[in-house]
């Protein structure tokens, strides 16, 4: 049986290097960086990329794209659009003049120093969204700014890949036709995602939400439609003479786009998530595979003079320019921090540059060296990011005047979460809402959720056992958490998790399972299978010493049976014909 | 070669169509895929998923060793295995005469042999979820007769892993299945905490680690010269641990397989060539083995050790199946080539006949089983029931209570307390001794089969009583037209309405009551009546002990 041999060496690494990484208190990503440049031709050579490897890091970049795609719903991002835009483009300027003059102050020649200078205006997509996952700020408002900016940019790097791969562009009218089909094309299929958000896939959706299996593979095969529509672009476009490329990334984002309008997403995260972890762990490490040591380190003094400079370059001018378009001093703080690096796309870049016979290996060798060194180091300003900014708020507040955005999500507090709608939970809700100002609901059947947002209930579509959807609904500061899941893992997970001072209501269906909830800090263990046990003893008393009392028993159960309202108004009707 | 990511993106769009259909029409996802790599081939080299198909391969076996649980084992122990084995070898032996019959020469026929013989757990589970909740007897049955094949898969293909069938290889590879073993315990019970440790709260760490770990054992594997199934089952139980204590790292590992195990599935479909009439000859001699020589022998054997006939029928429809493990073992086989394409693609194609036709005798299975007995095909013998149960020949006015139960019990104590004489109806077998020892009148049998109520002398009865909330099995006893009230259960509300409509004097529905008692004690919290500390002491001594 063929396995290759790269895969395992680099996942061996990435888990090594990960684990000592984790210890020393370092971001991961370091770990798989180091990882790389030790096994790979810089260090030990001990591998040469495979195509198996090639493929699952470039899945990964799709992947973790598609990842973010289903975050987004376009009703929180929409506010951010315009101001993004007009934030990238300048951006992307001004950090290109000022890679290019630090270039061409280090010696570099005016071909070499104009390739640098395209090369270094791109943040790091992975790095970026990677961290903002990892960090739950994806969603944020700085999240939302930079995301956008990110993919800005890779429109534009798709453009210049483009150019490059003709070779020198002969005029001035083909870049900018090529900029017009490759802008005419994303908006061709953002139109096409979003219809399909609108009018096929919440059908199909429905019908396959109940099936995790179909569910989860039906989602990959939509992320796969819009990869192969966009790596195959340029082929399915050839008999009309157009000539055009698109990033998979771009098509992979525009695929969870179109998903992340339905309610389904957050589950979808959960199983998207390990997949992306693992390919995108691949395409860290083999980030440094591809070159010698010797073209590595030519330029060394250079790329260090480099990576000095540009840092803060790129961070001021993210800061002035967010700044510019009036959101609060924290936003443009921490939205300018997690940009100053250089991107992997510096370096596609640079090899294209190579190819098209712009530059020399060297140069590429100095453009790797300082995307991994940028990398590297903005991962530690991204870490700690929010103590820096805490540090630096005096500094930064004559800056602070009325922001002029506010971030859209509102986070639940002392609120009452509650485990799956039935017909046990479905009579608790009601005096619930009376008495706290959130009761957010998790549940896995979208009728369910739909009938639930209806009536005015926060619901959320998804398995509880996912931490994603945990933290969507606050369980750490929910105040009463009622679960209507009899596994006793699940109850025992959430009594881990909750604050000290909330309420508990769980279920179960064993008396050693409730004793045991108990003890690990339940207030009340509900076991329905007891409690029809002492009805049905307590009925058959009835039924063989008074008959007539019993069927009189008998007659109001069967009223209140037939009372089929989804959310029981009247709570004191609740109470059964032997009770008390 | 086309670009591999083009490829894999093919092959889930191929899928896509195919997975519509499983959902409509509640299939399980294996067939589709195998079906939909058929297509899938039409369009591209399915070699070079080969590749990613062998990590599907991988992670299959990984997550069998990792979902393994030991209570498991021991519970196959008491229960069918005789049945299991038997099955094995005569279905087994007349797989490989058909192979023989057809000319294929004796080592591949083998390998029909072990097709025929072995059945889907995937499948198989996929088929009786419901009824693994409910902890129906047959499902168990099921449930330990593909676990017992799955195992004997696992040890087949570390014989098979030798090539040849001599001696002294197999001694040598069945050593080295005992030192993956060692090293897998070895592995669990000190490096897996160690990596839980170091990783701290990062599951992404976790995952990649255990997966390394996966890596590791298939490159003992592959250094050893032993199949990487063994080195991928070994990983899994080095890797099994509390799934609770690590949710995310299991529930992330399973997403990986189940994207990887796809391409397999599919790849393995899109492995096969056009169909030859000899191939297809294969393929239905394997489809009638499988699907209805297969379940026949289980049922007979079933039957044979006392089982009533309903649940030795039933059980048989849950394996009537090629199993993954068949398909893992054919396509090691054609790699090493041992086998030629003609038989793998017979094998895949009965593989995907089978894993369908299977859901349909699963779905029809009531029906089917009715149709048998009543053209007196199954003559179910009545040795375990009558040998178990104990009720006195002169039992009348009594009470039937079907389910010994939480609530069963219950009843049984309220009945006691009446003066009132009653026959419990019960089927589980872990719950026999306690019957036996508990109660006075008893019948050890199904309650869907109609010499249960003869036995507990229903006719004669004042009330039936039924602990069980299933539907058929409401609707069964009300069929019977007894003499006798009829008090059932019910899950929800609107079943519960359409039995009382039905004939049932009084229909309990537990989610009911457990909604008023919840209601009460919601109330009393959030008023401020009672603090929570207060209502777990009296929660707690309510239990009592």
């Amino acid at each position: 049986m063929i396995f290759t041999v790269d895969l395992a060496i680099i996942l061996l690494s990435a888990a090594l290097f990960g684990l000592v990484a984790r210890q020393t208190g370092q971001p991961t990503i370091i770990g798989y960086i180091v990882a790389g440049v030790v096994i790979g031709p810089a260090v030990f050579g001990l591998l040469e990329v495979g195509t198996l490897t090639e493929t699952i890091s470039r899945m990964g970049l799709a992947f973790l794209l598609f990842l973010l795609g289903i975050k987004m719903r376009l009703e929180e991002v929409r506010h951010v659009l315009a101001p993004v835009v007009r934030i990238s483009i300048p951006q992307m300027l001004l950090v290109a003049l000022a890679g290019g003059g630090i270039a061409l102050a280090l010696g570099f020649g005016g071909i070499e120093a104009l390739i640098i200078a395209l090369a270094v205006m791109y943040s790091s997509t992975a790095v970026v969204i990677k961290m903002l996952n990892d960090r739950d700020e994806a969603t944020s408002l700085h999240g939302k700014i930079d995301v956008g900016v990110l993919l800005v940019q890779d429109v534009v790097v798709v453009i210049l890949l483009a150019v490059l791969a003709a070779g020198r562009p002969e005029s001035i009218a083909e870049v900018a036709v090529t900029l017009a089909v490759v802008l005419g094309l994303v908006a061709l299929i953002s139109v096409a995602a979003l219809l399909a958000s609108r009018y096929v896939l919440p059908s199909l959706f429905r019908r396959i939400a109940g099936n995790r299996d179909v569910f989860f593979l039906i989602s990959i095969s939509w992320a796969f439609l819009f990869i192969l529509v966009s790596s195959e672009i340029n082929v399915l476009l050839a008999p009309f003479g157009v000539e055009a490329y698109l990033s998979i990334e771009m098509g992979a984002f525009l695929a969870g786009l179109a998903i992340a309008q339905l309610p389904y997403s957050k589950e979808l995260q959960e199983r998207v998530n390990p997949l992306t972890d693992l390919f995108v762990m691949v395409f860290f490490v083999t980030v440094a595979l591809d070159l010698e040591g010797t073209e590595l380190l030519f330029y060394w003094q250079e790329a260090l003079i480099t990576v000095l400079l540009l840092m803060p370059a790129k961070f001021l001018i993210f800061f002035v320019l967010i700044r510019w378009q009036k959101f609060d001093v924290e936003t443009t703080f921490l939205g300018s921090i997690t940009m100053i690096q250089v991107s992997e796309f510096g370096i596609i870049l640079g090899v294209a540059a190579l190819a098209g016979g712009f530059v020399g290996e060297e140069v590429l060798g100095y453009l790797t060296l300082v995307a991994l060194l940028t990398m590297a180091i903005s991962v530690y300003f991204i870490e700690y990011s929010r103590p820096l900014h805490a540090r630096l708020a005096p500094l930064l507040k004559r800056w602070d005047t009325e922001g002029g955005f506010e971030a859209g999500k509102r986070e639940y507090r002392d609120h009452a979460v509650v485990i799956g709608y039935d017909k046990v939970t479905r009579n608790a809700l009601p005096l619930l809402a009376e008495h706290y100002d959130d009761v957010v609901i998790v549940d896995r059947r979208v009728d369910h959720i739909k009938a639930l947002e209806q009536e005015g209930y926060k619901a959320i579509y998804g398995d509880f056992r996912n931490a994603t959807i945990r933290k969507a609904a606050a369980l750490k500061r929910a105040a009463f958490v009622l679960s209507s899941s009899v596994e006793v893992d699940v109850n025992r997970a959430l009594l881990r998790e909750i604050a000290s001072d909330a309420v508990v209501f769980v279920e179960a269906e064993q008396v050693q399972d409730a004793r045991e909830l108990y003890a690990n800090g339940a207030h009340c263990v509900i076991l329905s299978a007891h409690l029809a046990g002492e009805r049905l003893a307590e009925y058959l008393s009835t039924y063989l010493n008074d008959l007539g009392e019993f069927e009189r028993v008998v007659e109001a159960d069967a009223e209140l049976l037939a009372d089929v309202a989804p959310l029981p108004r009247i709570h004191d009707k609740m109470v059964g014909g032997l009770d008390g | 070669m086309a670009d591999l990511l083009t490829t894999v993106a093919i092959l889930f769009l191929a899928a896509g169509p195919f997975l519509l259909v499983a959902n409509r029409f509640r299939l399980p996802t294996v067939p589709l895929l195998i079906v939909a790599g058929l297509v899938a081939g039409i369009f591209v080299e399915e070699e070079a998923t080969l590749e990613l198909a062998q990590y599907g391969i991988a992670l299959l076996v990984f997550w069998f060793g990792v979902r393994i649980r030991l209570e498991a084992v021991r519970m196959v122990l008491s229960d069918s295995e005789a049945a299991a084995l038997l099955q094995i070898v005569i279905v087994g032996s007349l797989g490989t005469g058909l192979g023989l019959l057809l000319g294929v020469p004796l080592e591949e026929s083998l390998y029909l042999g072990i097709a025929a013989a072995l059945s889907s757990t995937i499948v198989g589970k996929f088929l009786v979820q419901a009824e693994i909740q409910r902890k129906v007897l047959r499902a168990r049955l099921a449930e330990s007769i593909h676990f017992v094949q799955d195992l004997i898969a696992v040890i087949l293909l570390l014989v098979l892993g030798a090539g040849a069938l001599a001696l002294d290889p197999i001694a040598t590879q069945l050593g080295y299945g005992v030192l993956f073993l060692i090293g897998a315990v070895l592995v669990n019970r000190y490096v897996f905490d160690l990596l839980g440790r170091l990783a701290g709260d990062s599951s992404e760490l976790m995952i990649v680690g255990a997966i390394s770990i996966l890596v590791l054992f298939i490159g003992a594997a592959r250094l050893a010269d032993v199949s990487i199934v063994v080195g991928a089952f070994a990983a899994g139980l080095a890797i099994r641990h509390d799934r609770e204590r690590y949710l995310d790292l299991f529930n992330g590992i399973e997403s990986i397989k189940d994207f990887f195990v796809a391409i397999f599935f599919i790849t393995i479909g899109a492995l096969v060539v056009v169909p030859t009439p000899d191939k297809l000859l294969l393929v239905a001699g394997l489809v009638v083995l499988t699907a209805i020589v297969k379940p026949a022998v289980t049922a007979a054997a079933l039957i044979h050790r006392g089982y009533e006939g309903r649940s030795a029928v039933l059980t048989s429809f849950s394996i009537d199946q090629v199993s993954e493990f068949a398909l893992i073992i054919a396509i090691q086989a054609l790699v090493l080539g041992y086998l030629s394409p003609l038989v793998f693609d017979a094998i895949i194609l009965a593989a995907a006949i089978t894993m369908i036709t299977s859901s349909l005798s699963q779905r029809y299975g009531e029906r089917l089983y009715r149709a048998l007995a009543e053209r007196n095909l199954v003559r179910g013998r009545h040795g375990i029931i009558d040998a178990l149960s104990r009720v006195p020949d002169d039992m009348a006015d009594h009470v039937v209570i079907v389910g010994y139960g939480r609530q069963g019990r219950r009843v049984v104590e309220a009945c006691r307390a009446c003066g009132q004489g009653y026959v419990v109806m019960e089927n589980d077998p872990s719950l026999r001794s306690a019957v036996r020892e508990n109660c006075d009148a008893f019948v050890i049998g199904d309650a869907l089969e109609p010499y249960s109520w003869e036995k507990a002398r229903a006719g004669s009865a004042r009330l039936v009583l039924c602990t069980v909330p299933y539907e058929p099995m409401s609707r069964f006893i009300l069929e019977q037209e007894l003499e006798a009230h009829v008090i059932l259960s019910s899950r929800d509300v609107e079943t519960a309405l359409e039995l009382m409509e039905a004939g049932a004097l009084y229909v309990v529905v537990s989610d009911l009551l457990a909604g008023e008692q919840l209601v009460t004690f919601v109330s009393r919290i959030v008023s401020g009546e009672i603090t929570p500390e207060t209502l777990r002491e009296e929660r707690v001594a309510a239990l009592g002990s």
